[in-house]
Formats: structure tokens, sequence, C-alpha cells
């Protein structure tokens, strides 16, 4: 890839990104048990025609789009973070267990505390957080190798999973809220899930932002990101932080979704380079897209089945994982 | 571009760097009581055998591994004071990592060197850092490349694309890790004769690892030497290279001399094993036919001549083409006619030879003596 290459395509991405992302909610709101055509859902959405496909568009699809699009954002995003600060290709926060961090948190919380469903972001943040500092300490010997943070991140996913069935084999009879949870969908996502997750999400986002300069300092390596006058220790421990915050966002809303923060960060890396400026923001864009598009599909070509979004995604993401680690091998 | 200038004048007397009493210890290996000056506006270089505490001791002054005692000052001012925007702007360092991430282009690469005069959320580089970015690619003799992806270069290119962002960052003083190390020989000249010039374009003071010693002592105006951690040796470096000090830092016997006033550097070793003689012992045996495996058998199991003293090699040769016998020949070279005496009168020579006797398929055997004179690649014993 040359300059003028890396360019044309970096323009490509920052054009067709938000367009993919636009078809993808059509795709979301049109189709579906009732067909709805893209007039009917502009009029609706400007408040015209108070009738059933209304309903169908505001209470059902457009705040399940809505979801999707934050879910697909905040773990495309988390995953590129962590891919960046600990300097490994395959981390993701379902692969290495920050996601099951947030899960755990969030299944003890909605089964001890039910009441409180506004503080499940907050817990399942905790959550994630503590799982991403513990992979971290575990993989560190002077400096985490990737392949270390993989088999801790690994094992702690392991051990987070089990800690989670323990737990709802104890409390099996309260269990019943989570299970459809757990399974990382979007199924019956409503607008108060929407309101509760949606801050965190969009602090996130916007902190994500302003992440892009120390993540690609960070790029050189340590030595030379402090020769540049980073911190960088501190700065490689504050988008930890943010990636948990966003992957618990996630997690509390739609479960454990696998492979977004994978597949997405990877895919936009191999068209247009690994110059955060770009590959966060197409990144953010292109993991609403994949969310939202998978969702429509999980929810409407195996009809009268509903799959969650969660098993569509590991369908796809499985094999991209198994890919890329087979091309590192090769190139290696 | 006249801020260094400016100052030069009064930095010039006072020292850029100094080590007062510095001790540094890490695992099995440490840094002793190390006093330092690095002179301001100069090139120095640091040297010494592998694990003398090189890279340690430049990693400490450019603030990415912290002393355990003592004081370092970096133009006045003490080195743990300075935050690290205000260090980076002061002070580069070109680290020994190769790392560079993938798909930038050598400008964006270079660009880099302005983080510490940007704020965290500025994505677009200045006009002045546009200019300061332009006179690093200059002064390396990378414009002409500048928008070529850092990857396609060759390996010279790469590193003064690699100096060229350090010398972005507009600092007094610039450290290098082994620049040359990996790089071919005319990419090395390249490389010191591009910081020699951009040493005395922009006074810049300059301190550089390095590991070759000719090299150190050709481009550099003041030279210090580590072993084992501690400073064994400062000053100029033409005053300070001869056999003592070889000896002193590198425990090699050497000579040294000049060349067109360039360092040579002669290892005594060398010369000694030029002149020698050898003593080659070839021991002939003819062997029944299809038999010669016994016999080299049993002389694997001798086995002891490797340790003797004085021995140099070994060879088995087998000449199969006589129609009625095989040919085994064990040949020994030895240093002196003494050393393979002293074979002949050991236990272990002994052990093999006496208590046995002389298997039925051995039909003759001849035992010669060549003395000869090494013409050409020494043999190392």
């Amino acid at each position: 890839m040359n300059k003028q290459q890396r360019n044309t395509r970096r323009t490509l991405a920052c054009i067709l990104a938000p367009i993919l992302l636009l078809l993808a909610c059509l795709y979301g709101l049109t189709y579906g048990s009732v067909s709805i055509s893209p007039v009917e859902v502009w009029s609706i959405l400007l408040g015209d025609r108070p009738e059933t496909s209304s309903l169908i568009i505001m209470d059902l699809r457009l705040p399940r789009v809505l979801i999707g699009l934050l879910v697909g954002a905040c773990l495309a995003v988390s995953g590129a973070l962590l891919q960046g600060v600990m300097s490994n290709p395959l981390a993701d926060p379902g692969i290495i267990g920050v996601s099951a961090g947030g899960g755990l948190a969030a299944v003890i919380a909605m089964v001890v505390l039910p009441q409180y469903s506004y503080l499940l972001p907050a817990g399942a943040f905790l959550g994630s957080f503590l799982a991403a500092i513990m992979i971290y300490l575990l993989a560190w010997d002077s400096g985490a190798s990737p392949m270390k943070i993989v088999l801790a991140g690994v094992a702690i996913n392991a051990l987070l999973g089990a800690a989670m069935n323990g737990f709802m084999v104890v409390f099996s009879d309260r269990v019943q809220a989570v299970l459809p949870w757990l399974s990382g969908g979007l199924s019956g996502r409503s607008w108060h899930h929407l309101g509760f997750a949606a801050p965190y999400a969009l602090i996130g986002l916007v902190l994500s932002l302003l992440a892009i300069k120390p993540a690609n300092l960070l790029l050189l390596g340590d030595d030379s990101a402090r020769l540049l006058g980073l911190r960088a220790e501190v700065s490689r421990f504050l988008i930890i932080l943010l990636a948990a915050l966003l992957a618990g966002t996630a997690v509390s809303v739609a479960g454990l979704v696998g492979f977004v923060g994978l597949v997405v960060p990877h895919a936009v890396r191999l068209l247009i380079g690994g110059d955060y400026r770009f590959l966060l923001p197409v990144s953010m864009l292109g993991g609403g897209a994949l969310v939202v598009f998978t969702d429509t599909a999980a929810r409407t070509w195996f009809d009268p089945v509903e799959l969650p979004v969660g098993i569509l995604l590991a369908g796809v993401g499985a094999p991209f994982f198994l890919y890329l680690l087979r091309r590192r091998r090769l190139t290696s | 571009m006249s801020t260094r200038s400016d100052n030069s004048v009064t930095i010039k007397s006072d020292p850029a760097i100094e080590c007062r009493q510095l001790n540094y210890t890490h695992g099995g290996f440490r840094l002793k009581d190390i006093e330092l000056s690095i002179p301001s506006g100069q090139l120095t270089a640091i040297v010494g055998p592998n694990g003398s505490g090189k890279s340690t001791l430049l990693r400490i002054l450019a603030g990415l591994a912290a002393q355990e005692s003592g004081e370092v000052r970096i133009l006045g001012e003490e080195l743990h004071k300075f935050p690290r925007r205000k260090l980076a702007r002061t002070l580069a360092m070109l680290p020994q990592s190769k790392h560079v991430p993938e798909n930038l282009t050598v400008r964006e690469l270079v660009a880099y060197g302005r983080s510490p005069y940007q704020s965290p959320w500025n994505y677009s580089a200045s006009t002045e850092d546009h200019q300061w970015i332009d006179h690093a690619l200059q002064l390396t003799g990378t414009a002409g490349y500048a928008d070529r992806m850092f990857h396609t270069l060759s390996g010279g290119e790469q590193q003064k694309a690699r100096i060229a962002m350090t010398l972005a960052q507009n600092t007094d003083i610039l450290l290098l890790d082994e620049p040359t190390t990996f790089l071919d020989i005319t990419h090395q000249f390249d490389v010191m004769n591009m910081l020699a010039a951009i040493n005395r374009e922009t006074g810049i003071t300059i301190v550089m690892v390095l590991h070759d010693l000719p090299q150190a002592v050709a481009f550099s105006h003041h030279m210090v030497a580590l072993r084992r951690g501690s400073v064994v040796a400062a000053g100029s470096p033409r005053g300070l290279l001869d056999d003592v000090f070889l000896q002193k830092v590198y425990d090699l016997e050497a000579s040294v001399s000049y060349v067109e006033n360039y360092p040579v550097i002669i290892p005594k070793t060398y010369y000694k094993l030029e002149e020698r003689n050898m003593i080659i012992v070839n021991n002939t045996s003819q062997i029944k036919k299809g038999q010669a495996s016994l016999l080299i058998n049993r002389f694997d199991k001798v086995g002891k001549v490797e340790e003797m003293e004085g021995f140099l090699g070994l060879e088995v040769l087998l000449n199969e083409k006589p129609a009625e016998y095989d040919e085994v020949t064990i040949s020994t070279r030895w240093v002196s006619k003494e050393a393979f005496q002293g074979w002949t009168r050991s236990d272990a020579f002994r052990e093999s030879h006496s208590h046995r006797e002389t298997p039925e398929y051995i039909l003759s055997n001849t035992i010669s003596f060549h003395e000869v004179k090494i013409v050409r690649n020494p043999i190392s014993a």
C-alpha cells in the first residue's frame, strides 16, 4: 500500500462508513414480520401517521436499532483501543474476559439488587475494569507480551464464566430474568434500556476521541511514547479504563455479544491502516452498522424463530478470529 | 530555527549532562558510582564491552529508568524535576527498538517528533511544526522520500528517518543507542557522517552508544568507556585509544595504528596465529575390504584426544578406491611436536593402545608426520 492508495482508501472508508450505517438502520427499521416501506418510516419518524406501523417503529424497532448502534459502536471502539494499548491484535473484550467481568457483575446486580437497574451499566463497567486490570497484571513481566495477554485473558474469561454459572446455580430461583439477557441479544430492548445505557455510551464514545493521540503514540512502543512526552503508564491505564467503560456499557444492555470488538477494528485496519485518527471513527460507525445489520438479520432470516444477535456474530466472528491467527503465523 | 544558536554561547561553557555518584541495580546488573560530564555541543561516544551498562546509562539519562541514588543534571537542572513533556523538548533519544507502526509515511513518522509541542486533541500540525519537520527531513537527507511508506525503505534510509523524528523534537540534546548496529558498512558511515554534519551545523549535543570502537574514535570529540557498570576512562578519543586502554576496557590484547588518520585495531591473536606452524599426524591403516567401519567404531570409543593441550583438530578419512583393501586415515593436528608427544604419553592414549592386540582386520599401518606452516585462514584452537 503506498501513500496514494492508503489516502484513497481512507477517504472511501470515511464516506462509506456513514452510508453503511444509514443503510443498516434503514434495514432494521423497514424489515420484520410487518414490512414498512422507507417512505412510511420517514413520515413516521417525522411524527405523522399514528397507526399500528407507527407503534412498531417507535416502540419496537427504533429503540432496538439505536441500542444496536450504540452497542456496536462501544464494542468496536473498545476492541480498537484494547488492541492498541495491549499491543495485541487479538485483544477483544469478549475473548480476553473484559466482557465476562462486566457480565458477572451484571448478573450479580440483577440477581441481588434487581430494583436498581439504572446502576447496571456502572456495575458492568466496574466488573469489566477489574477484569482488564487483572489480565494486565497477570500478563505483566517487564512489559506485557501479546501472547501472555491472550493466555491470561482466556484463563480469566473461563474463571469469570465459571463464577457466573456458579452464581446462577446457587440463585436458580431468581435467575429467570437473567437468562434472556445472558445469551447476548437485543430482543425486547426498549426505550427504558436505551435510557440507562445511552449516557454511559455517549460519554465513553466522546472520551474515546480524546484517546486518539495517546493511542497513536503508544503504537510506537512505550519507550518512544515516553520520549515524546507521553506518560505512557498513565495513558495506558486511562485507555484501559475507557475500554472497560465501553465494553461494560455494551454488556449491561446487550449481554455477552462477542467478536464485534475483534472483527470490526481488524477489518478497518486491513483496509486503511492503524492510525487511530481514522481507525477509531470508522470502527465506531462500522461497529454500529454491523450490529444493527446482524441483529435485523437474526430477527428476520430465521422467522418465526428469533436468534440472539450474539449467536450470529459468533458464527461470523469465530472463523474470522481463526483466519487472523493463521495469517499472523504466516507473516511472522 | 534560531533558538539553539542564541543559547549556545552561554550553554557551551557548562556540561550538557552531569552525573554525580549515580547508582543503579536491576536484577544481577548494576551501575556503580558513575561520575559523568557530557560536554555541550559536542559528539560524545559511550563505549564498552557487552553488558557493561552503556545502554542502561543512556536510558537513565533519558529518564526511561530511575537511578537508586545520585543525581543527573540536564542543562544544569535535576532530571527528576523535569515534567515528561518539558524533558521531551529538551532531550530526544533514538532507542534501540526499531518498532514503527505500519502504513506510515516518512513525513508522518517525523511528525510524531512534534508531539511534545502539541495538545492532546490537536490532530493537525501547525505552521511551526511543518517548518521543523521540513528542517529535520532536510538535515537527514530524507526529504526526497518523505512521502514514501516507511516500511518500503532500506535499513539505512529507515534509520535516517527515525533520526529525523528525534530532530523534529528540536532539543538541545540527542541520545542515540547504537545508531549503526545492523546497518551495512556503507550505511554505517553514511549515518555517522550525517550525525557529525548535524552536530556541526546545529550545535546539538549528541551522545551515542557505539559498538564499533574505530567509528567511536574517528567521529566523536569525547569518549566515555564503561566496564562492569563503572566508568573506567573518559577523555579525548585519540588520547584514550591505545593497547593499555584495550586491555583495561575490553581484556583485548591488540595494537592500535592509524591509516590515513582512521584508527585500526589489530588483535595480537591474529598475527600470532598467522606465523604459527602446525604438526599433522596421519595414522593410515589398510583394512580388509568392507571392514573399515570396525576400526572407525573402535576409534570413536577413545575420544579423549579432544581435551589434550595443543590439540587443533581431527579428521577420519576413508578411502575405498583400492581394489584389494580399504584405507582409513586418522589425521590429527597439533600446535607442536611436543603437544603430540604429550598425547602419546598420556594415560588416555596408553589405555587405548597398550592393552589391545592389533585386530586381525588391520593388514598394515603407517604413521607419518608433517610439519607445515599456516599461510591462510588461522585455525582457532
